[in-house]
């Protein structure tokens, strides 16, 4: 398939979705009334992303300079560091608040640098803490932006907060 | 007007703000040089920091980044043919030639002192031009709005390129789909929220852009898996040579960079055009008025092939706030990110803001004067220093781009569904990059998205419901045949080109 021919596929199927959600959209009562309603942008722009994703789709079999996505420059991708990526994004996302900002940031560092095959761990320690610990200082104490360093470093602080 | 001159020089040179765009252009200049990272990426990236700061201030730090940012793409262009941006590719083709043949220093300050008088003669064009047009758009409507709304995202889709105008209006129109999620500023209606309290003020901007552009660019560094080469590591770390010009190489190149400032400025003004276009209509134009020995000299280091694409970037950064500080509409990628910042310290720019906020009008003005001046005595003599960094291992530098962009949008909200948000959209993103769609369009769409709903809105209850408001007024239909015309010139481009054939 060509890249134009999975871009359309997906801008489709998005603007069905886009476009079937139009009319999830409450109507106020005396909405005949109005000259435009909340719906009324929303439902014209779906009904555009629908056309043009279908002139998109059409137009990917006729063009001449087809481009496609090759098997080649697919293997060629690191599909697997980059999802290990996404999960330690997610799992920063889901940490943040229950660990805090500092170790959360200290696991998130050393996570990304260990998938990207960093291997002084000196180097990837130092870095990890030094980050964290400098930004929140940073924030707290210079910009005045007040982030909750978690409660395993109010334990051992003794914080009672 | 020469009080809200003065207003605006007093405020850009308070030692705070000079510091501020010192700052800004040094951070610029290290975002810029890092393959990848464009001047989107570093405002966006900047933005989070600006938020405890004056308008002013904030505005005036975002402005030398944009100018470092630009500087810094050169500078990666120029040393190891890695253009930072699209808007410094052309530099790339006589600049590269020139370091390899040992001139690294030279090509560095002719793009420096380029860039200085392309950014000096813009200055002096948008002091005149935005209080003109600022004065004409005080008359404007809000059906001129709209019209100037689809005149701006049809453009952009107009130009760009060759075969990629249908991919940039659908980017457009789903950026425009994003900006509908979330409460109906008139109804108050919930809109595409399934429910979720997290969408009820709908997507952040930030968040938005934070994860088209500085998220979905390193996350394409990690897929692509390219190691740094040690050829361009080696480069890295020889001597750049003299950054001294001779006074025949500046007599040579001073019509040249005359000429593309003055292009430069006006496709800048131009919505959707922007530094890119600017830049390689720049080389050709110099590239056609060369003689035949100098124009075998271009793509192999020739002075003026740098500098005219150097100067019109320039020219045209400052030519692309013409729009935005007089119109309230961006007309590029760029400026559409600094539209939201500027809405998000809770000012509207448009042809009154000159009015009511004379010293930020003109503060940003004579900031971007000044950011041209630190970037030439600060910047070029720091540059053999600042691009050590791009000798930084990827995998150091990868996570830290992801934390700070991550960090940068949760320090806003502190809600944790941003980062799953973020997450997501970098994932699409990333995708969309692989099947090659542009990201610009759609943050230009999302930016409008809700600017375009409400005027369209007010001139349908203007008009009473009735789409005659399109061309009653002469504005508004001026407006929309150009726009109009701009939809069918890739077709009668491709016209023209097939009759031409057919001749031959």
């Amino acid at each position: 398939m060509t890249k134009n021919t999975i871009g359309s596929l997906f801008f489709l199927a998005f603007s069905c979705f886009y476009f079937l959600n139009v009319f999830n959209i409450k109507k106020m009562p005396g909405n005949h009334y109005e000259v435009m309603t909340a719906s009324t942008f929303p439902f014209y722009i779906g009904i555009a992303g629908i056309i043009i994703s279908l002139i998109i789709f059409a137009l990917s079999f006729v063009e001449k300079d087809k481009d496609y996505l090759s098997p080649e420059f697919i293997k060629s991708l690191d599909f697997k560091t980059t999802s290990a990526f996404v999960a330690s994004m997610l799992f920063y996302g889901f940490t943040i608040r229950s660990l805090g900002f500092i170790i959360a940031t200290i696991i998130f560092l050393v996570t990304g640098f260990v998938l990207l095959k960093e291997k002084n761990m000196k180097r990837i320690l130092l870095i990890s803490v030094g980050v964290s610990v400098g930004f929140y200082l940073l924030l707290n104490n210079v910009l005045g932006v007040y982030i909750d360093p978690g409660m395993i470093v109010e334990y051992f602080a003794g914080d009672e907060s | 007007m020469i009080d809200g001159v003065l207003q605006g020089v007093a405020t850009a040179l308070s030692s705070y703000n000079i510091m501020m765009v010192v700052i800004g252009c040094l951070a610029g200049t290290f975002i810029g040089m890092l393959p990848g990272l464009g001047p989107i990426s570093a405002i966006a990236l900047m933005i989070p920091i600006t938020y405890g700061m004056e308008p002013s201030s904030g505005l005036i730090l975002i402005a030398g980044v944009y100018y470092g940012a630009i500087f810094g793409g050169s500078t990666s262009s120029i040393l190891i043919n890695a253009p930072g941006v699209a808007g410094t590719v052309a530099s790339s083709f006589d600049g590269y030639p020139m370091a390899r043949k040992g001139q690294a220093g030279k090509a560095l300050a002719i793009a420096a002192y380029s860039s200085f008088t392309g950014g000096t003669i813009a200055a002096v064009f948008l002091l005149f031009a935005a209080p003109a047009l600022a004065s004409v758009s005080l008359s404007f409507q809000s059906s001129d709005y709209f019209a100037l709304m689809v005149l701006g995202l049809t453009a952009v889709a107009a130009f760009a390129g060759k075969g990629k105008f249908l991919k940039a209006a659908i980017m457009t129109i789903f950026g425009l789909m994003l900006a509908t999620v979330g409460t109906d500023s008139d109804s108050g209606i919930a809109r595409f929220t399934f429910g979720r309290l997290d969408l009820i003020d709908g997507i952040s901007f930030l968040l938005l852009a934070m994860a088209a552009f500085a998220l979905s660019e390193a996350m394409m560094n990690i897929l692509d898996n390219k190691e740094q080469t040690q050829k361009e590591r080696d480069e890295l770390n020889k001597s750049i040579g003299s950054l001294k010009l001779t006074r025949a190489e500046v007599k040579d190149m001073a019509p040249t960079v005359a000429r593309s400032s003055v292009l430069g400025f006006f496709v800048g003004v131009l919505p959707g055009a922007g530094a890119t276009i600017a830049s390689f209509l720049a080389y050709g134009m110099e590239r056609s008025f060369a003689t035949a020995k100098e124009k075998l000299k271009f793509g192999k280091g020739s002075l003026r092939g740098l500098a005219a694409p150097e100067a019109a970037n320039n020219a045209a950064c400052s030519g692309s706030f013409v729009p935005l500080l007089t119109l309230g509409i961006p007309g590029s990628g760029t400026t559409a990110i600094i539209l939201g910042a500027l809405v998000s310290y809770g000012i509207q720019p448009g042809p009154t803001m000159y009015i009511d906020n004379p010293a930020l009008f003109w503060s940003v003005i004579v900031s971007m004067y000044i950011g041209n001046v630190v970037l030439l005595v600060l910047n070029l003599p720091l540059i053999p220093y600042i691009a050590r960094l791009l000798t930084i291992p990827k995998q150091l530098l990868l996570p830290l781009i992801i934390f700070f962009s991550l960090v940068g949008v949760y320090l806003v909200t502190f809600n944790t569904f941003d980062i799953y948000m973020m997450t997501m959209f970098a994932v699409v993103a990333l995708f969309l990059r692989i099947i090659d769609f542009p990201m610009a369009p759609m943050i230009l769409g999302f930016i409008l998205g809700g600017m375009m709903e409400d005027n369209l809105r007010r001139a349908l209850t203007i008009s009473d419901g009735s789409l005659s408001f399109l061309w009653e007024r002469p504005i508004t239909l001026t407006i929309l045949i150009i726009t109009i015309i701009l939809l069918l010139m890739p077709l009668m481009s491709e016209v023209y080109a097939k009759i031409k054939k057919a001749k031959a």
